[in-house]
């Protein structure tokens, strides 16, 4: 794989990131993508420990630790900050997990996106409150096992669609991104970047923890998402012109199923139905790019 | 309020000064990933023992005499090879089950032609210089092959060829139209490069081998199967029957005749779909009879499906049972056969079919059911004092008496041009430890060498290069991490029209462009080496591994590594191991 980023590294080793954790790898390429003039809000989330304990910082960029639910409102105000200080040049990025962005930071997010201000946001979603113990999110998909939803009563209600409640902002762009195609990561970063206004990403970053995988099939897992169409990769500009970037085989979704503990649980009745409604979540999406199945 | 006091009452915020680079976590590790290159299937499988995945990937970088050099490191004759080789390699090519395989001998012909046009000099010379000097007898692949690696060895090599040319069967036997005689011509042109001398118009008997034996240290004989087999039926030695072999040498010697009406060609393997094919160039029509059906014949099915749309007639099921001179023709009756049961090898057992015969009247017949060695002496004894017998070689080396090496058709087990490079190359290799260590090290020292689980020899681990490293594991389909390959068709040889090749003797096979090339070799899985990916830098979520600048290894900092594995699981290519995995 040839990716045309940076050689310089942003991100420094010794963190306390797990073993394999898609987290670690989805700011690894996108810092590479984006460079040092980069400001960082970090709402709580997992990478709140691993950005390392005072004194000790994982980046070597600035970075800006705030409260769950600000990352929206927090990024505003450095930007504000840097546009009095008349620096056009670093870019504002808040880095949050699904349950700062999905959940608790959402009124925030909406609120900067609204005003349309010139930042990044990413969620990178790893599908539950990874850092606090496996807690559900509005983000956990359907049929996942978490702690809040135990044994046989595992989540049966569908995972929200982010990506579409930001477009309905008509923000200039929007875009989902998965750790196992940097390539495709590190030019939707770059892009990002280049437009000005609220743009979002939607990174989609495996836990071996809390999604019970092994460590090592991490990135394997992450792009089944993708193969499957569980997870599109694909962009939105300015809340209407939609492109599918990557045409999977579409592979069954079982058989990204079958490789989580989360999932252990599913019967094959389950995973049917399942099955039917990524189909369903397909061919929304080619619609809306005015694509025809 | 003033700013003196909003300064005071700012909020305090921490800031952090240093790096997380202080929190070792690699005691986190229970896992260890390292670089660990593995053997390919091809390598293994190519009876030459030539590093393909290494070729391909080279070729993919344009770096065309590099891998040219690669090649010949192993087998010093890639143009030959290139054309004429039977590609066992890719039979095990692991890209097979995903589209299917690469066509790694397409790419070695375009090496072997590049370096042609370009004037590529290899700087494969002479390791040393030792004292013993080599005889070698015969000119063919076996013999030229068992010279290069000696000389390379650096010994002394004085090569005897009976025939005006050397080259034996690549130059008397395999026509122009497979193998064209420029492209052999600067093959064993290197060889002189290399210092070995070769006299051909000298034919050797047994008081010349007595002579070789008292002034060189080591005779190599690789006389081949220089005679077709008779038939033994009656009427063989009329007039009008002729040895395949013989007809084709003497094409290749230059000779032209008219060959009108019908010639039946008695044989199932290449001389015999050959000798076919050269008459029709000849302007004769063949017909070629077996014994066996058209799936049992050891001729490539390529060439006989060539040979088919040129207008060649297959009669399977018939064993020839006698001939006859009539009015000027030959009668050749044919018993016919049937298959009942199947034989050891697989293929089915053939029995006559009652008392059905068949006659077929032709102008004239050739022989070409298997060959054999033309004189009793150039075949290997089975017991002898001193007698070391080998995969592809048979060495005879008494105490205190000359030594003798056997290669080439009469060790074989299979009569192919590689394999005979191959047996040339283990004799050479076991005469360098024969005369440096002594017997007794012989097979140690070649097994050492082995390319995965052997027989192949590698004369690159042989002088110790880095392919040493590499592990005997033979790379499986499944440790292939095929999300990083498309499917992407093989190439398709472009040839001459049927119309223009069974007019002429000229190459039938034509050459490819260098982004062809480059495209059919990026398909290699480059199953068990490093190709520079970079998928284990890139994807390493804790930093771990370094990667210097351009050409330097990557290495894995285990001060930090805490052994997730993901650099070992994204290599597409198992380049790469983890340790203590359960």
């Amino acid at each position: 794989m040839h990716l045309d980023v940076l050689d310089q590294e942003l991100m420094c080793s010794g963190h306390v990131g797990c073993p394999g954790c898609g987290a670690t790898i989805a700011m690894r390429f996108f810092l590479k993508a984006l460079g040092e003039k980069t400001v960082m809000v970090l709402p709580a989330c997992c990478w709140s420990v691993i950005a390392g304990p005072y004194p000790q910082s994982t980046l070597k960029i600035p970075v800006i630790h705030s409260a769950f639910e600000t990352g929206g409102a927090t990024a505003s105000g450095v930007r504000a900050a840097l546009d009095m200080r008349g620096d056009k040049d670093t870019t504002v990025v808040t880095w949050a997990g699904d349950g700062g962005t999905f959940d608790i930071g959402f009124q925030a997010l909406s609120g900067a996106v609204e005003r349309n201000e010139d930042f990044i946001y990413v969620c990178y979603d790893n599908e539950a409150y990874m850092n606090t113990g496996i807690q559900r999110s509005s983000s956990t998909p359907y049929g996942a096992w978490t702690t809040t939803t135990p044994g046989t009563d595992w989540k049966r209600l569908r995972k929200k669609n982010i990506v579409e409640a930001l477009v309905a902002h008509r923000i200039p762009y929007a875009a989902t991104a998965n750790i196992a195609f940097p390539e495709d990561l590190v030019r939707k970063a770059r892009k990002a970047k280049s437009i000005k206004g609220s743009k979002f990403l939607h990174i989609f970053a495996s836990c071996p923890t809390g999604w019970r995988i092994p460590s090592e099939m991490s990135i394997k897992i992450a792009r089944m998402a993708v193969q499957t169409n569980i997870f599109p990769l694909y962009e939105v500009e300015d809340g209407v012109r939609y492109t599918i970037n990557y045409k999977p085989r579409e592979y069954l979704v079982r058989e990204y199923f079958k490789l989580q503990g989360r999932f252990r649980h599913l019967t094959d009745q389950d995973l049917d139905a399942i099955q039917e409604m990524v189909n369903e979540d397909w061919q929304l999406l080619l619609r809306k790019a005015g694509e025809h199945a | 309020m003033n700013r003196e006091q909003g300064r005071a009452e700012a909020l305090f915020m921490p800031r952090s000064f240093t790096t997380t680079e202080s929190n070792l976590t690699g005691s986190w590790r229970y896992m260890r990933p390292r670089f660990e290159e593995k053997t390919a299937p091809c390598s293994t499988a190519c009876p030459a023992g030539e590093d393909i995945p290494r070729i391909e990937m080279l070729t993919t970088q344009g770096a065309f005499r590099e891998a040219w050099e690669t090649i010949l490191m192993e087998n010093p004759f890639p143009a030959v090879c290139g054309r004429v080789c039977f590609h066992p390699c890719e039979g095990s090519c692991n890209r097979r089950g995903f589209d299917s395989a690469v066509a790694i001998h397409t790419m070695e012909r375009f090496l072997a032609d590049s370096a042609l046009r370009n004037g590529f000099r290899s700087d494969l010379g002479k390791l040393q210089s030792w004292k013993e000097r080599i005889a070698v007898v015969g000119a063919g692949p076996a013999g030229l092959a068992a010279a290069s690696f000696l000389a390379r060895l650096g010994y002394v090599v004085h090569v005897f060829e009976s025939l005006p040319e050397p080259g034996g069967i690549l130059r008397w036997g395999i026509p122009a139209y497979r193998l064209p005689p420029s492209a052999l011509q600067h093959e064993i042109a290197r060889l002189a490069g290399l210092g070995v001398e070769i006299r051909t118009d000298c034919r050797i008997d047994p008081s010349g081998l007595e002579a070789l034996e008292r002034d060189y240290d080591a005779v190599f004989l690789g006389c081949g199967f220089g005679k077709d087999r008779p038939l033994g039926i009656p009427g063989e030695r009329e007039e009008g029957v002729e040895d395949g072999l013989a007809f084709l040498s003497r094409i290749r010697g230059g000779a032209s005749p008219r060959l009108e009406g019908v010639s039946v060609v008695v044989g199932g393997g290449n001389s015999a779909v050959d000798v076919a094919r050269t008459v029709v160039r000849l302007g004769g029509r063949a017909v070629i009879a077996y014994r066996r059906r058209r799936q049992d014949m050891p001729a490539f099915d390529e060439e006989l499906q060539m040979a088919l749309e040129e207008g060649i007639e297959l009669q399977e099921l018939l064993a020839p049972a006698g001939i006859e001179r009539r009015d000027g023709k030959l009668a050749v009756t044919f018993r016919r056969m049937k298959i009942s049961g199947e034989d050891a090898d697989g293929r089915g057992r053939i029995v006559p079919d009652g008392e059905a015969k068949l006659e077929i009247e032709a102008d004239r017949l050739f022989t070409a059911a298997g060959a054999g060695v033309a004189e009793d002496w150039h075949r290997p004894p089975q017991e002898e004092t001193g007698l070391i017998k080998l995969s592809h070689s048979i060495l005879v080396a008494p105490e205190g008496r000359p030594v003798r090496a056997y290669g080439g058709d009469a060790t074989n087990d299979v009569q192919m041009v590689v394999t005979a490079v191959a047996s040339g190359k283990q004799a050479a290799l076991a005469l360098d430890v024969l005369f440096r260590e002594g017997p007794a090290a012989i097979r140690e020292r070649l097994a050492a060498c082995a390319v995965g689980p052997g027989p192949s020899l590698s004369m690159e681990i042989y002088t110790g290069g880095p392919r040493k490293l590499r592990t005997r594991h033979v790379v499986l389909p499944e440790e292939i991490n095929t999300d990083y390959f498309a499917f992407e068709p093989r190439i398709t040889q472009p040839r001459l029209l049927v119309e223009e090749r069974s007019r002429s003797f000229s190459e039938i096979d034509l050459k490819i462009s260098a982004g062809l090339a480059i495209r059919e070799a990026g398909r290699c899985f480059n199953c068990g080496i490093c190709n520079g990916c970079d998928n284990c830098y890139l994807f390493c979520p804790d930093v771990s591994i370094a990667r210097g600048h351009e050409g330097e290894d990557r290495r894995i900092n285990y001060d930090y590594c805490k052994g997730c594995g993901l650099c070992v699981v994204e290599c597409p290519r198992n380049a790469m191991t983890l340790e203590g995995k359960s």
